[in-house]
């Protein structure tokens, strides 16, 4: 390992003034921050076997550098141990993919942020949560992944609000935003595996999209499925007007009574898709700002079941195609689903890449 | 103690812009068109046709959210004056 150069530190006398440098210096999202002494950041570094100077590209707005040590800095800042390293390189590999568009996810003036859902065997061993309150708080493993990536993108990125982080309103994922997905209480493929990677592997997904809507969701399939369809083709979300993709999450009581039943995850994605949908004349009730929004995506051909619709009774889905539809199984074992609208045809695609341990 | 700066220090002095326009006065100009408002890049083009006498190269982004792909760059590298972003 390189050893980082001492331009890349200064010294601080005592704990209290280097917490406060944090904030003076406009180094941290709000929150107080784990200090990253050399001790930490080199002992991250050293957990991903890579160097520390190696980059993954320039994170944008601002472009900077997302080398191994500087996302180092900001994964012990995060709260980090070292062995959450590796998840949190592959989340930003991810994240730096062009389908995503960190860009425009950055600083669009929609609420999306980027979700991180960890797949596979080191989930559980790492203690992340994927059961009863998976979006929320109480372990270390979430937090400290999702708040990680925030912070590099807050400090190498400059994803900052009023500067480059245009968000109308935002939401509290801003701060952390990682999930796990449930790999033992369920019945069908995870999504990591869905998309590619080999059984028993481990992957990150990360998707941009709105905090969780919450979706009362019991009964049998078909019941289940009437209250998805409807929380999916809500009109205040982007996708009903500019399509792209949208995360559904079941909960393991969910997706083991669709199993039960006989329905494959494709077979309620393949329902959902043709299901989810809105006529045209609701669209068009909206106003004209959301005609405009259908017209631009037409015109790139990023929303090509949006064209040559004219009749008010005509209906559109909520994604051009069914695999725009991502799945996940995670949660408590109750009567609650969540429905994550994107951004749209826009970006802030789902991405999955391999989480590499040395 | 010793804490590692979590952030890359600014090294490019800000650009300052100029704000002489009667340099555009048949000058080649690149006006990178985002996709998202079409009647107000109309609005612009126009006036830099008219009111300042530019020559106005349209080149439109795939997708407005996102940065612009390397041959759009070079295309707009060819003119003398490039418009790469526009606001109301």
């Amino acid at each position: 390992m390189r050893r980082m150069e001492l331009a890349e530190s200064l010294h601080v006398d005592g704990y209290e003034e280097a917490v406060e440098m944090f904030y003076d210096r406009g180094w941290t999202d709000g929150l107080p921050v784990v200090l990253p002494t050399r001790k930490l950041v080199e002992a991250m570094v050293a957990a991903s076997g890579r160097d520390a100077g190696e980059s993954l590209g320039a994170i944008p707005p601002k472009n900077g550098e997302a080398t191994i040590g500087k996302l180092a800095v900001n994964a012990v800042m995060g709260g980090c141990k070292p062995e959450h390293f590796p998840i949190v390189l592959a989340a930003f590999e991810a994240m730096m993919a062009p389908e995503h568009n960190l860009n425009g996810v950055t600083q669009t003036t929609h609420m999306c942020v980027s979700l991180t859902i960890v797949g596979g065997p080191i989930a559980r061993k790492l203690n992340f949560n994927s059961r009863d309150g998976v979006f929320g708080n109480g372990y270390r493993s979430n937090g400290a992944v999702g708040r990680a990536l925030r912070l590099a993108l807050w400090n190498l990125g400059g994803a900052v609000p009023w500067a480059t982080d245009m968000a109308t309103m935002s939401h509290p994922g801003e701060y952390a935003f990682c999930i796990a997905e449930e790999q033992d209480d369920n019945p069908w493929e995870p999504l990591h595996v869905e998309r590619g990677c080999a059984p028993g592997s481990d992957a990150v997904t990360v998707f941009a999209c709105e905090g969780p809507h919450s979706v009362l969701c019991q009964g049998t399939p078909e019941e289940m499925l009437h209250v998805l369809t409807d929380s999916m083709s809500s009109l205040g979300n982007n996708n009903v007007h500019a399509g792209g993709q949208t995360l559904v999450v079941l909960n393991p009581l969910n997706a083991e009574e669709f199993a039960r039943r006989g329905w494959s995850k494709k077979d309620v994605r393949d329902y959902l898709w043709e299901n989810s949908r809105r006529t045209l004349a609701d669209v068009k009730g909206c106003g004209i700002i959301h005609e405009g929004f259908r017209k631009a995506q037409v015109d790139v051909g990023r929303m090509h079941f949006r064209h040559n619709i004219d009749s008010p009774k005509a209906t559109v889905p909520v994604t051009n195609r069914p695999e725009d539809i991502h799945i996940v199984v995670a949660g408590g074992r109750t009567y609650f689903a969540a429905v994550l609208p994107g951004w749209g045809s826009f970006g802030g695609y789902a991405v999955t890449r391999p989480i590499r341990t040395s | 103690m010793e804490i590692m700066i979590p952030v890359w220090e600014q090294t490019a002095a800000p650009q300052i812009a100029r704000n002489d326009l009667k340099l555009l006065k048949d000058a080649e100009v690149a006006l990178v068109d985002d996709n998202l408002d079409v009647a107000f890049t109309d609005q612009v083009e126009l006036k830099l046709r008219e009111a300042y006498g530019a020559i106005v190269k349209r080149l439109i982004k795939p997708l407005g959210s996102a940065p612009s792909p390397k041959s759009l760059l070079e295309e707009a590298a060819t003119c003398r004056v490039a418009v790469v972003g526009i606001g109301l």
